[in-house]
């Protein structure tokens, strides 16, 4: 996912310039010349520095806005960083409610299939990983891993 | 002597001692695997530190990190991929002594002098930092605000493959850091007015995501590496240890004082000394022909830089809390949630501690040895295991570590962002660890930055008033121009090399 130069200063820019602006709002002490906002606006002023130079470089380097690179070529990549983010975004979701085995064991079923493992490896590994994380970080650690709807069967 | 006992005292117990072997297994594991490095195998080993006593958590950390910097060196003699991005300087070297059947030579070279290595930068650890807190106690914070800076400079520009790339991760590390209620005013910036963001961003968390989770979106994107054969066969490791010790013992020393040196200075680690220490012992070498077909001088020197810059690093983390590489910007966030913050008050508050630390360098440097030829016996059997399962469990960790360090599920959501940004910057070749060191650097930067020009009353001649101070910013200024110069020499001489190069590159690291 390599992009042009350009592109990526411009974001950066336009970063820069709202950071800076929100910096403004920061409340002064009273008395005191140096407060909240210095120490944000000064960053603010030089990573827009630098996003300049780097939307200049892009610019003389030319090309498109994506370089399609290595995985970057095929769809696939695309489709399963997607499907990792989404799959960490349901651990968020889920794992309250459906208990940290459940949950952890799908997200690991499906980052093992995404990678070709075959299914009885996967299924093995997953809820072995799961259930020896919670046994581990949960007892032994004593980190509150939520136990769901599988609450009546904690060990 | 009493300090000395009582630090012996800390060691010798079988849970601390128990919890080093431990961490060690892990580190040569890690290290050992191509694509997971010893910053990820710190940032994996954080979340269980949580819960030890101080001196084993820091222990665990000292062995692991040791192991897994020489560990990257087994794949990289065997398959020509490096373990770890400190090793891939003289992989290439490494590899060619494998095709001509002297693996055994290369790694038994390896494994010698990445414990002596790492004994010697002990050594010096030991005898300079307590010098230096001294010196560190008359710090104010002019000399703060310019260590700091100094450290960050370092960073962003020393081993970027372009500077503005480097400031604008040191940046995003900066911004990062002022992120919710801690700074001088205690005022909320940037959070949203949600409660979690008010607390700031948990450095820990960011880590993981920086450095774990963006290498395996990398490993999803591009479908898991297929886990090559070993063909190599491995004889006696420890065949000509003597002789190799008389033979290269210039070499050695120069590896190590360049490499501790390196280590030293803020924000440059094991990677980079081990890539110019590479470059001197060709530079130096009476048969600089020889180097790349299998010779085995600049092995030895550029393998003593990488694990003596480990124990380097140690030097401004516990003396000033500064860190000089991304491992040591770890452990002084470990440090702190253990109340032993960094800085040269340590030195007279605790300094049983401190020597507990040393003596666990010299034992990890020692069980280096054992533990090493172990790992490279079974490495056929380690580098068999696929990529396609281990990356899962990989982030499996990286969730429950996240979690465990605050016990809330919003740090998991904080790894995820920064594992995207951390792949996307590694994919348009900004380097992560500049803004791993802003992000701890952020706060004593703002801190110090704020109270001296309250303190100058705005004059920013006031920074160089004091001798140390004005020294310190005379050579950050130096390095500032030095590097703007040199920009601007190389656009100058070829306008168009840079951006070919830049365009040469592959979109991933090696």
């Amino acid at each position: 996912m390599r992009f042009n130069d350009a592109v990526l200063g411009a974001v950066l820019l336009a970063f820069s310039i709202t950071i800076g602006l929100w910096a403004r709002s920061f409340p002064a002490i009273p008395g005191q010349e140096y407060g909240a906002a210095v120490f944000p606006t000064l960053v603010a002023v030089a990573l827009g520095g630098c996003a300049l130079l780097l939307i200049l470089s892009g610019l003389r380097q030319g090309g498109g806005v994506l370089l399609f690179e290595g995985w970057a070529r095929a769809p696939g990549g695309y489709v399963r960083i997607l499907c990792t983010i989404a799959l960490v975004i349901f651990y968020i979701l889920a794992a309250k409610p459906l208990g940290f085995i459940p949950t952890m064991t799908v997200v690991l079923l499906f980052t093992l299939r995404m990678l070709k493992t075959g299914w009885l490896p996967a299924i093995a590994v997953a809820l072995a990983t799961a259930i020896v994380l919670q046994w581990s970080f949960g007892n032994f650690l004593q980190v509150p891993l939520p136990w769901g709807i599988l609450s009546a069967w904690r060990f | 002597m009493s300090t000395m006992e009582a630090a012996f005292g800390l060691i010798l117990h079988w849970n601390v001692l128990a919890t080093i072997m431990a961490a060690a297994l892990f580190g040569l594991f890690v290290g050992a695997i191509p694509g997971l490095t010893a910053t990820m195998a710190i940032a994996l080993l954080v979340p269980v530190t949580f819960f030890m006593d101080p001196v084993p958590a820091v222990g665990a950390m000292v062995a692991c990190s040791a192991m897994a910097i020489f560990a990257g060196d087994i794949p990289g003699t065997l398959l020509r991929i490096p373990g770890t991005p400190a090793s891939a300087a003289y992989t290439n070297e490494a590899f060619r002594m494998t095709q001509k059947g002297e693996a055994e030579r290369a790694l038994g070279a390896n494994l010698l002098f990445s414990a002596v290595g790492g004994l010697f930068g002990t050594l010096v650890l030991m005898f300079t930092a307590p010098w230096l807190a001294e010196i560190a106690l008359k710090f104010s914070s002019f000399e703060y605000f310019w260590m700091a800076l100094l450290g960050l400079t370092c960073a962003a520009f020393i081993g970027a493959s372009a500077p503005v790339k480097g400031l604008i991760s040191l940046l995003i590390g900066l911004f990062v850091a002022t992120i919710g209620l801690n700074n001088p005013a205690g005022v909320p910036r940037f959070a949203f007015g949600n409660a979690n963001l008010m607390g700031g961003i948990d450095f820990i968390s960011a880590m993981i995501g920086l450095f774990a989770v963006s290498e395996v979106l990398r490993t999803v994107a591009g479908g898991a590496r297929q886990a090559p054969m070993v063909q190599a066969s491995i004889g006696n490791l420890f065949r000509g240890w003597g002789r190799l010790l008389k033979t290269y013992w210039r070499q050695q020393l120069r590896g190590n004082i360049l490499g501790t040196a390196i280590g030293v200075l803020p924000g440059s680690g094991a990677d980079i000394a081990a890539w110019v220490s590479y470059a001197i012992s060709r530079r130096f070498s009476k048969t600089p022909e020889k180097f790349g077909t299998g010779h085995l001088e600049g092995i030895v020197e550029s393998t003593s830089a990488n694990n003596s810059s480990l124990a380097g690093a140690w030097v401004p983390a516990l003396v000033f809390g500064i860190p000089g590489d991304s491992i040591t910007a770890v452990v002084i966030g470990v440090l702190y949630v253990k109340g032993l913050n960094p800085g040269p008050t340590l030195f007279l508050t605790d300094p049983q501690t401190i020597y507990a630390v040393f003596l666990i360098f010299i034992l990890a440097n020692l069980i280096m040895i054992p533990f090493g030829w172990g790992t490279i016996k079974l490495a056929k059997q380690i580098l068999r295991v696929p990529s396609k399962m281990l990356m899962p469990i990989i982030l499996a960790f990286c969730i429950v570590g996240a979690f465990a360090t605050n016990n809330t599920v919003f740090n998991v959501s904080v790894m995820l962002v920064f594992g995207v940004l951390g792949f996307v910057m590694e994919e348009n070749e900004i380097p992560i660890a500049p803004c791993i060191l802003g992000i701890v650097l952020g706060p004593m930067l703002e801190q110090n930055f704020v109270t001296s020009m309250i303190k100058a009353d705005g004059s920013f001649l006031g920074f160089f008033e004091r001798p140390i101070a004005a020294s310190l910013g005379v050579v950050t200024l130096l390095i500032w121009s030095w590097s703007l110069a040199s920009y601007l020499l190389a656009r100058q001489r070829s306008p168009h090399a840079a951006d070919v190069q830049a365009a040469g590159r592959g979109p991933t690291k090696p």
